[in-house]
């Protein structure tokens, strides 16, 4: 409050004086402190649409915008810890396979928080999400600002062939979609597409077991009439929501854990053996195998859930 | 844009003789070019174009919105008979080696769930959706079944998305022009055009090395709605999903230009598309990538105003 009428005093000055309004603006901002400044004219550049998106709609600048939330989420909310993240590539194509759960995707913002504290030489992954989040406003609009893009095989292809290090989750819906009750029970990893993907395009790929992303939302039914009506995969109702309204989506304080495991290579297979449906069922199911063995040793590491 | 192009054909060296065709004579006579006066929905053309004895025919007058005025039916006879009629007269013309089409990328659409960049093979992955967009459909299969059956003619499908640039009015240019722009709440689609310049060299290109098939035609890349639309320096009211039609329709009265069913759901869900094979195989490489292509065109548009610079305001 003090910063802006001292800024208003200084416009006020200025107009007295006989300046144009640009120059008085220009005049009076240069006797604020130098933050407000900066993020005063990182302001005004963005609202002049002068700033930067890849193609794919990832904005740094936004990332940078709503880090202090994630950071509280990380930090103080679920209490992250991440270990491995030396498996993670640090140049090149990688692909990151997790389990996932939570029904909206907190499980990969902390992923790619994680890496970026924790890793020497970070960047950001880009992940895939169900493709129906892209039908729903504002929410899309967030998600693709994150690095977020639509769950095809043509974008995990398009994006690992420009060495962007990408992660998925192949459990999909019926991993955020499952009962409190089977927590942490892996699902089905559909038909093996994501090892395809990484076969076709001979990319690593790191296995990643996320704890804690179960208790967020403890699902304990469904409504599947409100669940057609909004054209969702599922309408899950917690012991919060939607009793509470939009409080309900607030998640619960879990804690979490967070473990890169070591890379599996995929290069030397060659690019022909996406074609091999048995290679690439094996594959997964082994994936699949050391993701669920790496959760279970990561909640008997974490001890209580929520202490 | 026809002449334009009759223009860029006749001065370059690789083509002795262009003729255009086309209902009204060009405004500017066209120097060394020979004019057919014709309908290109009347079977007469049948007999003149084997007359002229070419060797490649463009078909670059596909309708893409109708102007005030125009029924949609006859958009619809311009857009299919025409280019029906135009097929029917090259395959009466023994000389002809290539035909080159002016298609669009609206055959794709504007889906939630689509992948990021389209490429040449993923043209029915949804459903038609719009008139506009099933008159792009049939013109494709007109001109897949002709390729089917003259396997000696090379037959180009460009697929243009939609242009930009400062001479050029489009539902694009027209759209940003408006005084108040409409967005969807809470939707940032990704756009993708390409500029009027690339627009012109990409179908040169095409005339000069054409390849089978279907060709992307576009400025790589992306640029975001609300980057675009505060690049040009535009207010913009964002009006929620199912009241869209409904205000655009009413803002027509107060000087909105009107938005057709496939721009609207451009603006809500974007579209953009894979550009590899018009740079490897026609060996195109446009010159503007999409953001650029915005700026150039609100540059010299607004006389001068560089985008999103903020020099003389020093903060």
């Amino acid at each position: 409050m003090a910063l802006a009428s001292v800024f208003l005093r200084g416009l006020r000055g200025g107009l007295d004086a006989g300046l144009e309004l640009p120059e008085a603006v220009a005049r009076s901002a240069a006797e604020l402190p130098r933050g407000t400044r900066e993020r005063a004219g990182a302001a005004m550049r963005r609202l002049a649409g002068d700033y930067q998106e890849d193609e794919w709609g990832f904005d740094a600048d936004f990332v940078e915008a709503v880090e202090p939330f994630f950071d509280f989420l990380y930090d103080r909310w679920w209490r992250v810890k991440t270990t491995g993240v030396e498996n993670v590539p640090a140049h090149g194509r990688a692909l990151l396979a997790a389990n996932h759960a939570g029904i909206m995707p907190w499980d990969a913002t902390m992923m790619s928080i994680g890496l970026m504290r924790e890793h020497p030489l970070p960047r950001q992954p880009r992940f895939l999400v169900l493709d129906w989040a892209f039908d729903l406003p504002y929410v899309s609009v967030a998600i693709r600002r994150m690095g977020g893009v639509v769950a095809s095989p043509h974008n995990a292809v398009r994006l690992l062939e420009s060495d962007q290090l990408v992660a998925v989750f192949p459990e999909g819906v019926k991993g955020t979609g499952k009962p409190y009750a089977e927590r942490y029970r892996l699902q089905r990893f559909g038909r093996g597409g994501f090892v395809e993907i990484a076969l076709r395009t001979g990319a690593p790929i790191v296995p990643v077991a996320v704890v804690g992303s179960e208790e967020i939302y403890p699902k304990l039914g469904e409504a599947p009439l409100l669940a057609r009506a909004l054209g969702a995969p599922y309408f899950p109702l917690t012991p919060t929501f939607p009793w509470l309204g939009p409080l309900g989506a607030v998640p619960l304080p879990s804690k979490w854990r967070i473990e890169f495991c070591n890379p599996i290579e995929t290069a030397s297979l060659g690019s022909d053996a996406a074609e091999d449906r048995a290679l690439v069922l094996e594959l997964s199911e082994r994936m699949r195998d050391i993701i669920q063995r790496k959760v279970l040793e990561n909640v008997v590491a974490r001890g209580s859930a929520f202490l | 844009m026809g002449a334009a192009l009759a223009r860029r054909l006749q001065a370059h060296p690789d083509f002795d003789y262009v003729a255009g065709l086309d209902a009204r004579r060009p405004q500017q006579p066209l120097e060394g070019v020979d004019f057919i006066e014709a309908d290109i929905r009347n079977p007469v053309i049948a007999t003149l174009i084997p007359q002229a004895e070419v060797d490649t025919v463009v078909h670059n007058q596909i309708i893409r919105r109708p102007t005030p005025g125009m029924s949609s039916r006859s958009m619809h006879d311009i857009n299919v008979i025409g280019s029906l009629q135009l097929l029917t007269a090259c395959e009466r013309s023994p000389d002809i080696s290539s035909i080159v089409i002016r298609g669009s990328a609206g055959i794709y659409g504007s889906e939630p769930h689509a992948p990021q960049f389209f490429d040449e093979e993923m043209a029915r992955l949804y459903p038609l959706r719009s008139r506009f967009q099933r008159d792009v459909g049939e013109i494709e299969n007109l001109f897949e079944t002709y390729a089917r059956r003259h396997p000696d003619t090379v037959c180009t499908m460009l697929r243009y998305q939609p242009a930009i640039g400062p001479t050029l009015e489009t539902q694009v240019t027209r759209y940003l022009s408006a005084p108040l722009v409409p967005t969807y709440l809470g939707f940032d689609p990704r756009m993708q055009f390409v500029h009027e310049e690339d627009a012109l060299d990409a179908l040169v290109a095409a005339v000069r090395r054409p390849v089978r098939g279907a060709v992307n035609v576009a400025g790589p890349g992306s640029i975001g709605l609300t980057r675009m639309i505060r690049t040009a320096g535009r207010p913009s009211v964002p009006v929620a999903g199912p009241l869209f039609a409904t205000v655009a329709t009413a803002m027509r009265r107060v000087g909105l230009p009107e938005l057709s069913e496939d721009f609207r759901r451009l603006l809500r869900y974007g579209r953009a598309v894979d550009t590899e094979r018009l740079t490897d195989e026609v060996g195109f490489t446009p010159r503007y990538e999409t953001p650029a292509a915005v700026q150039d065109y609100v540059r010299r548009r607004s006389g001068g105003r560089v985008p999103g610079s903020l020099s003389g305001m020093r903060v």
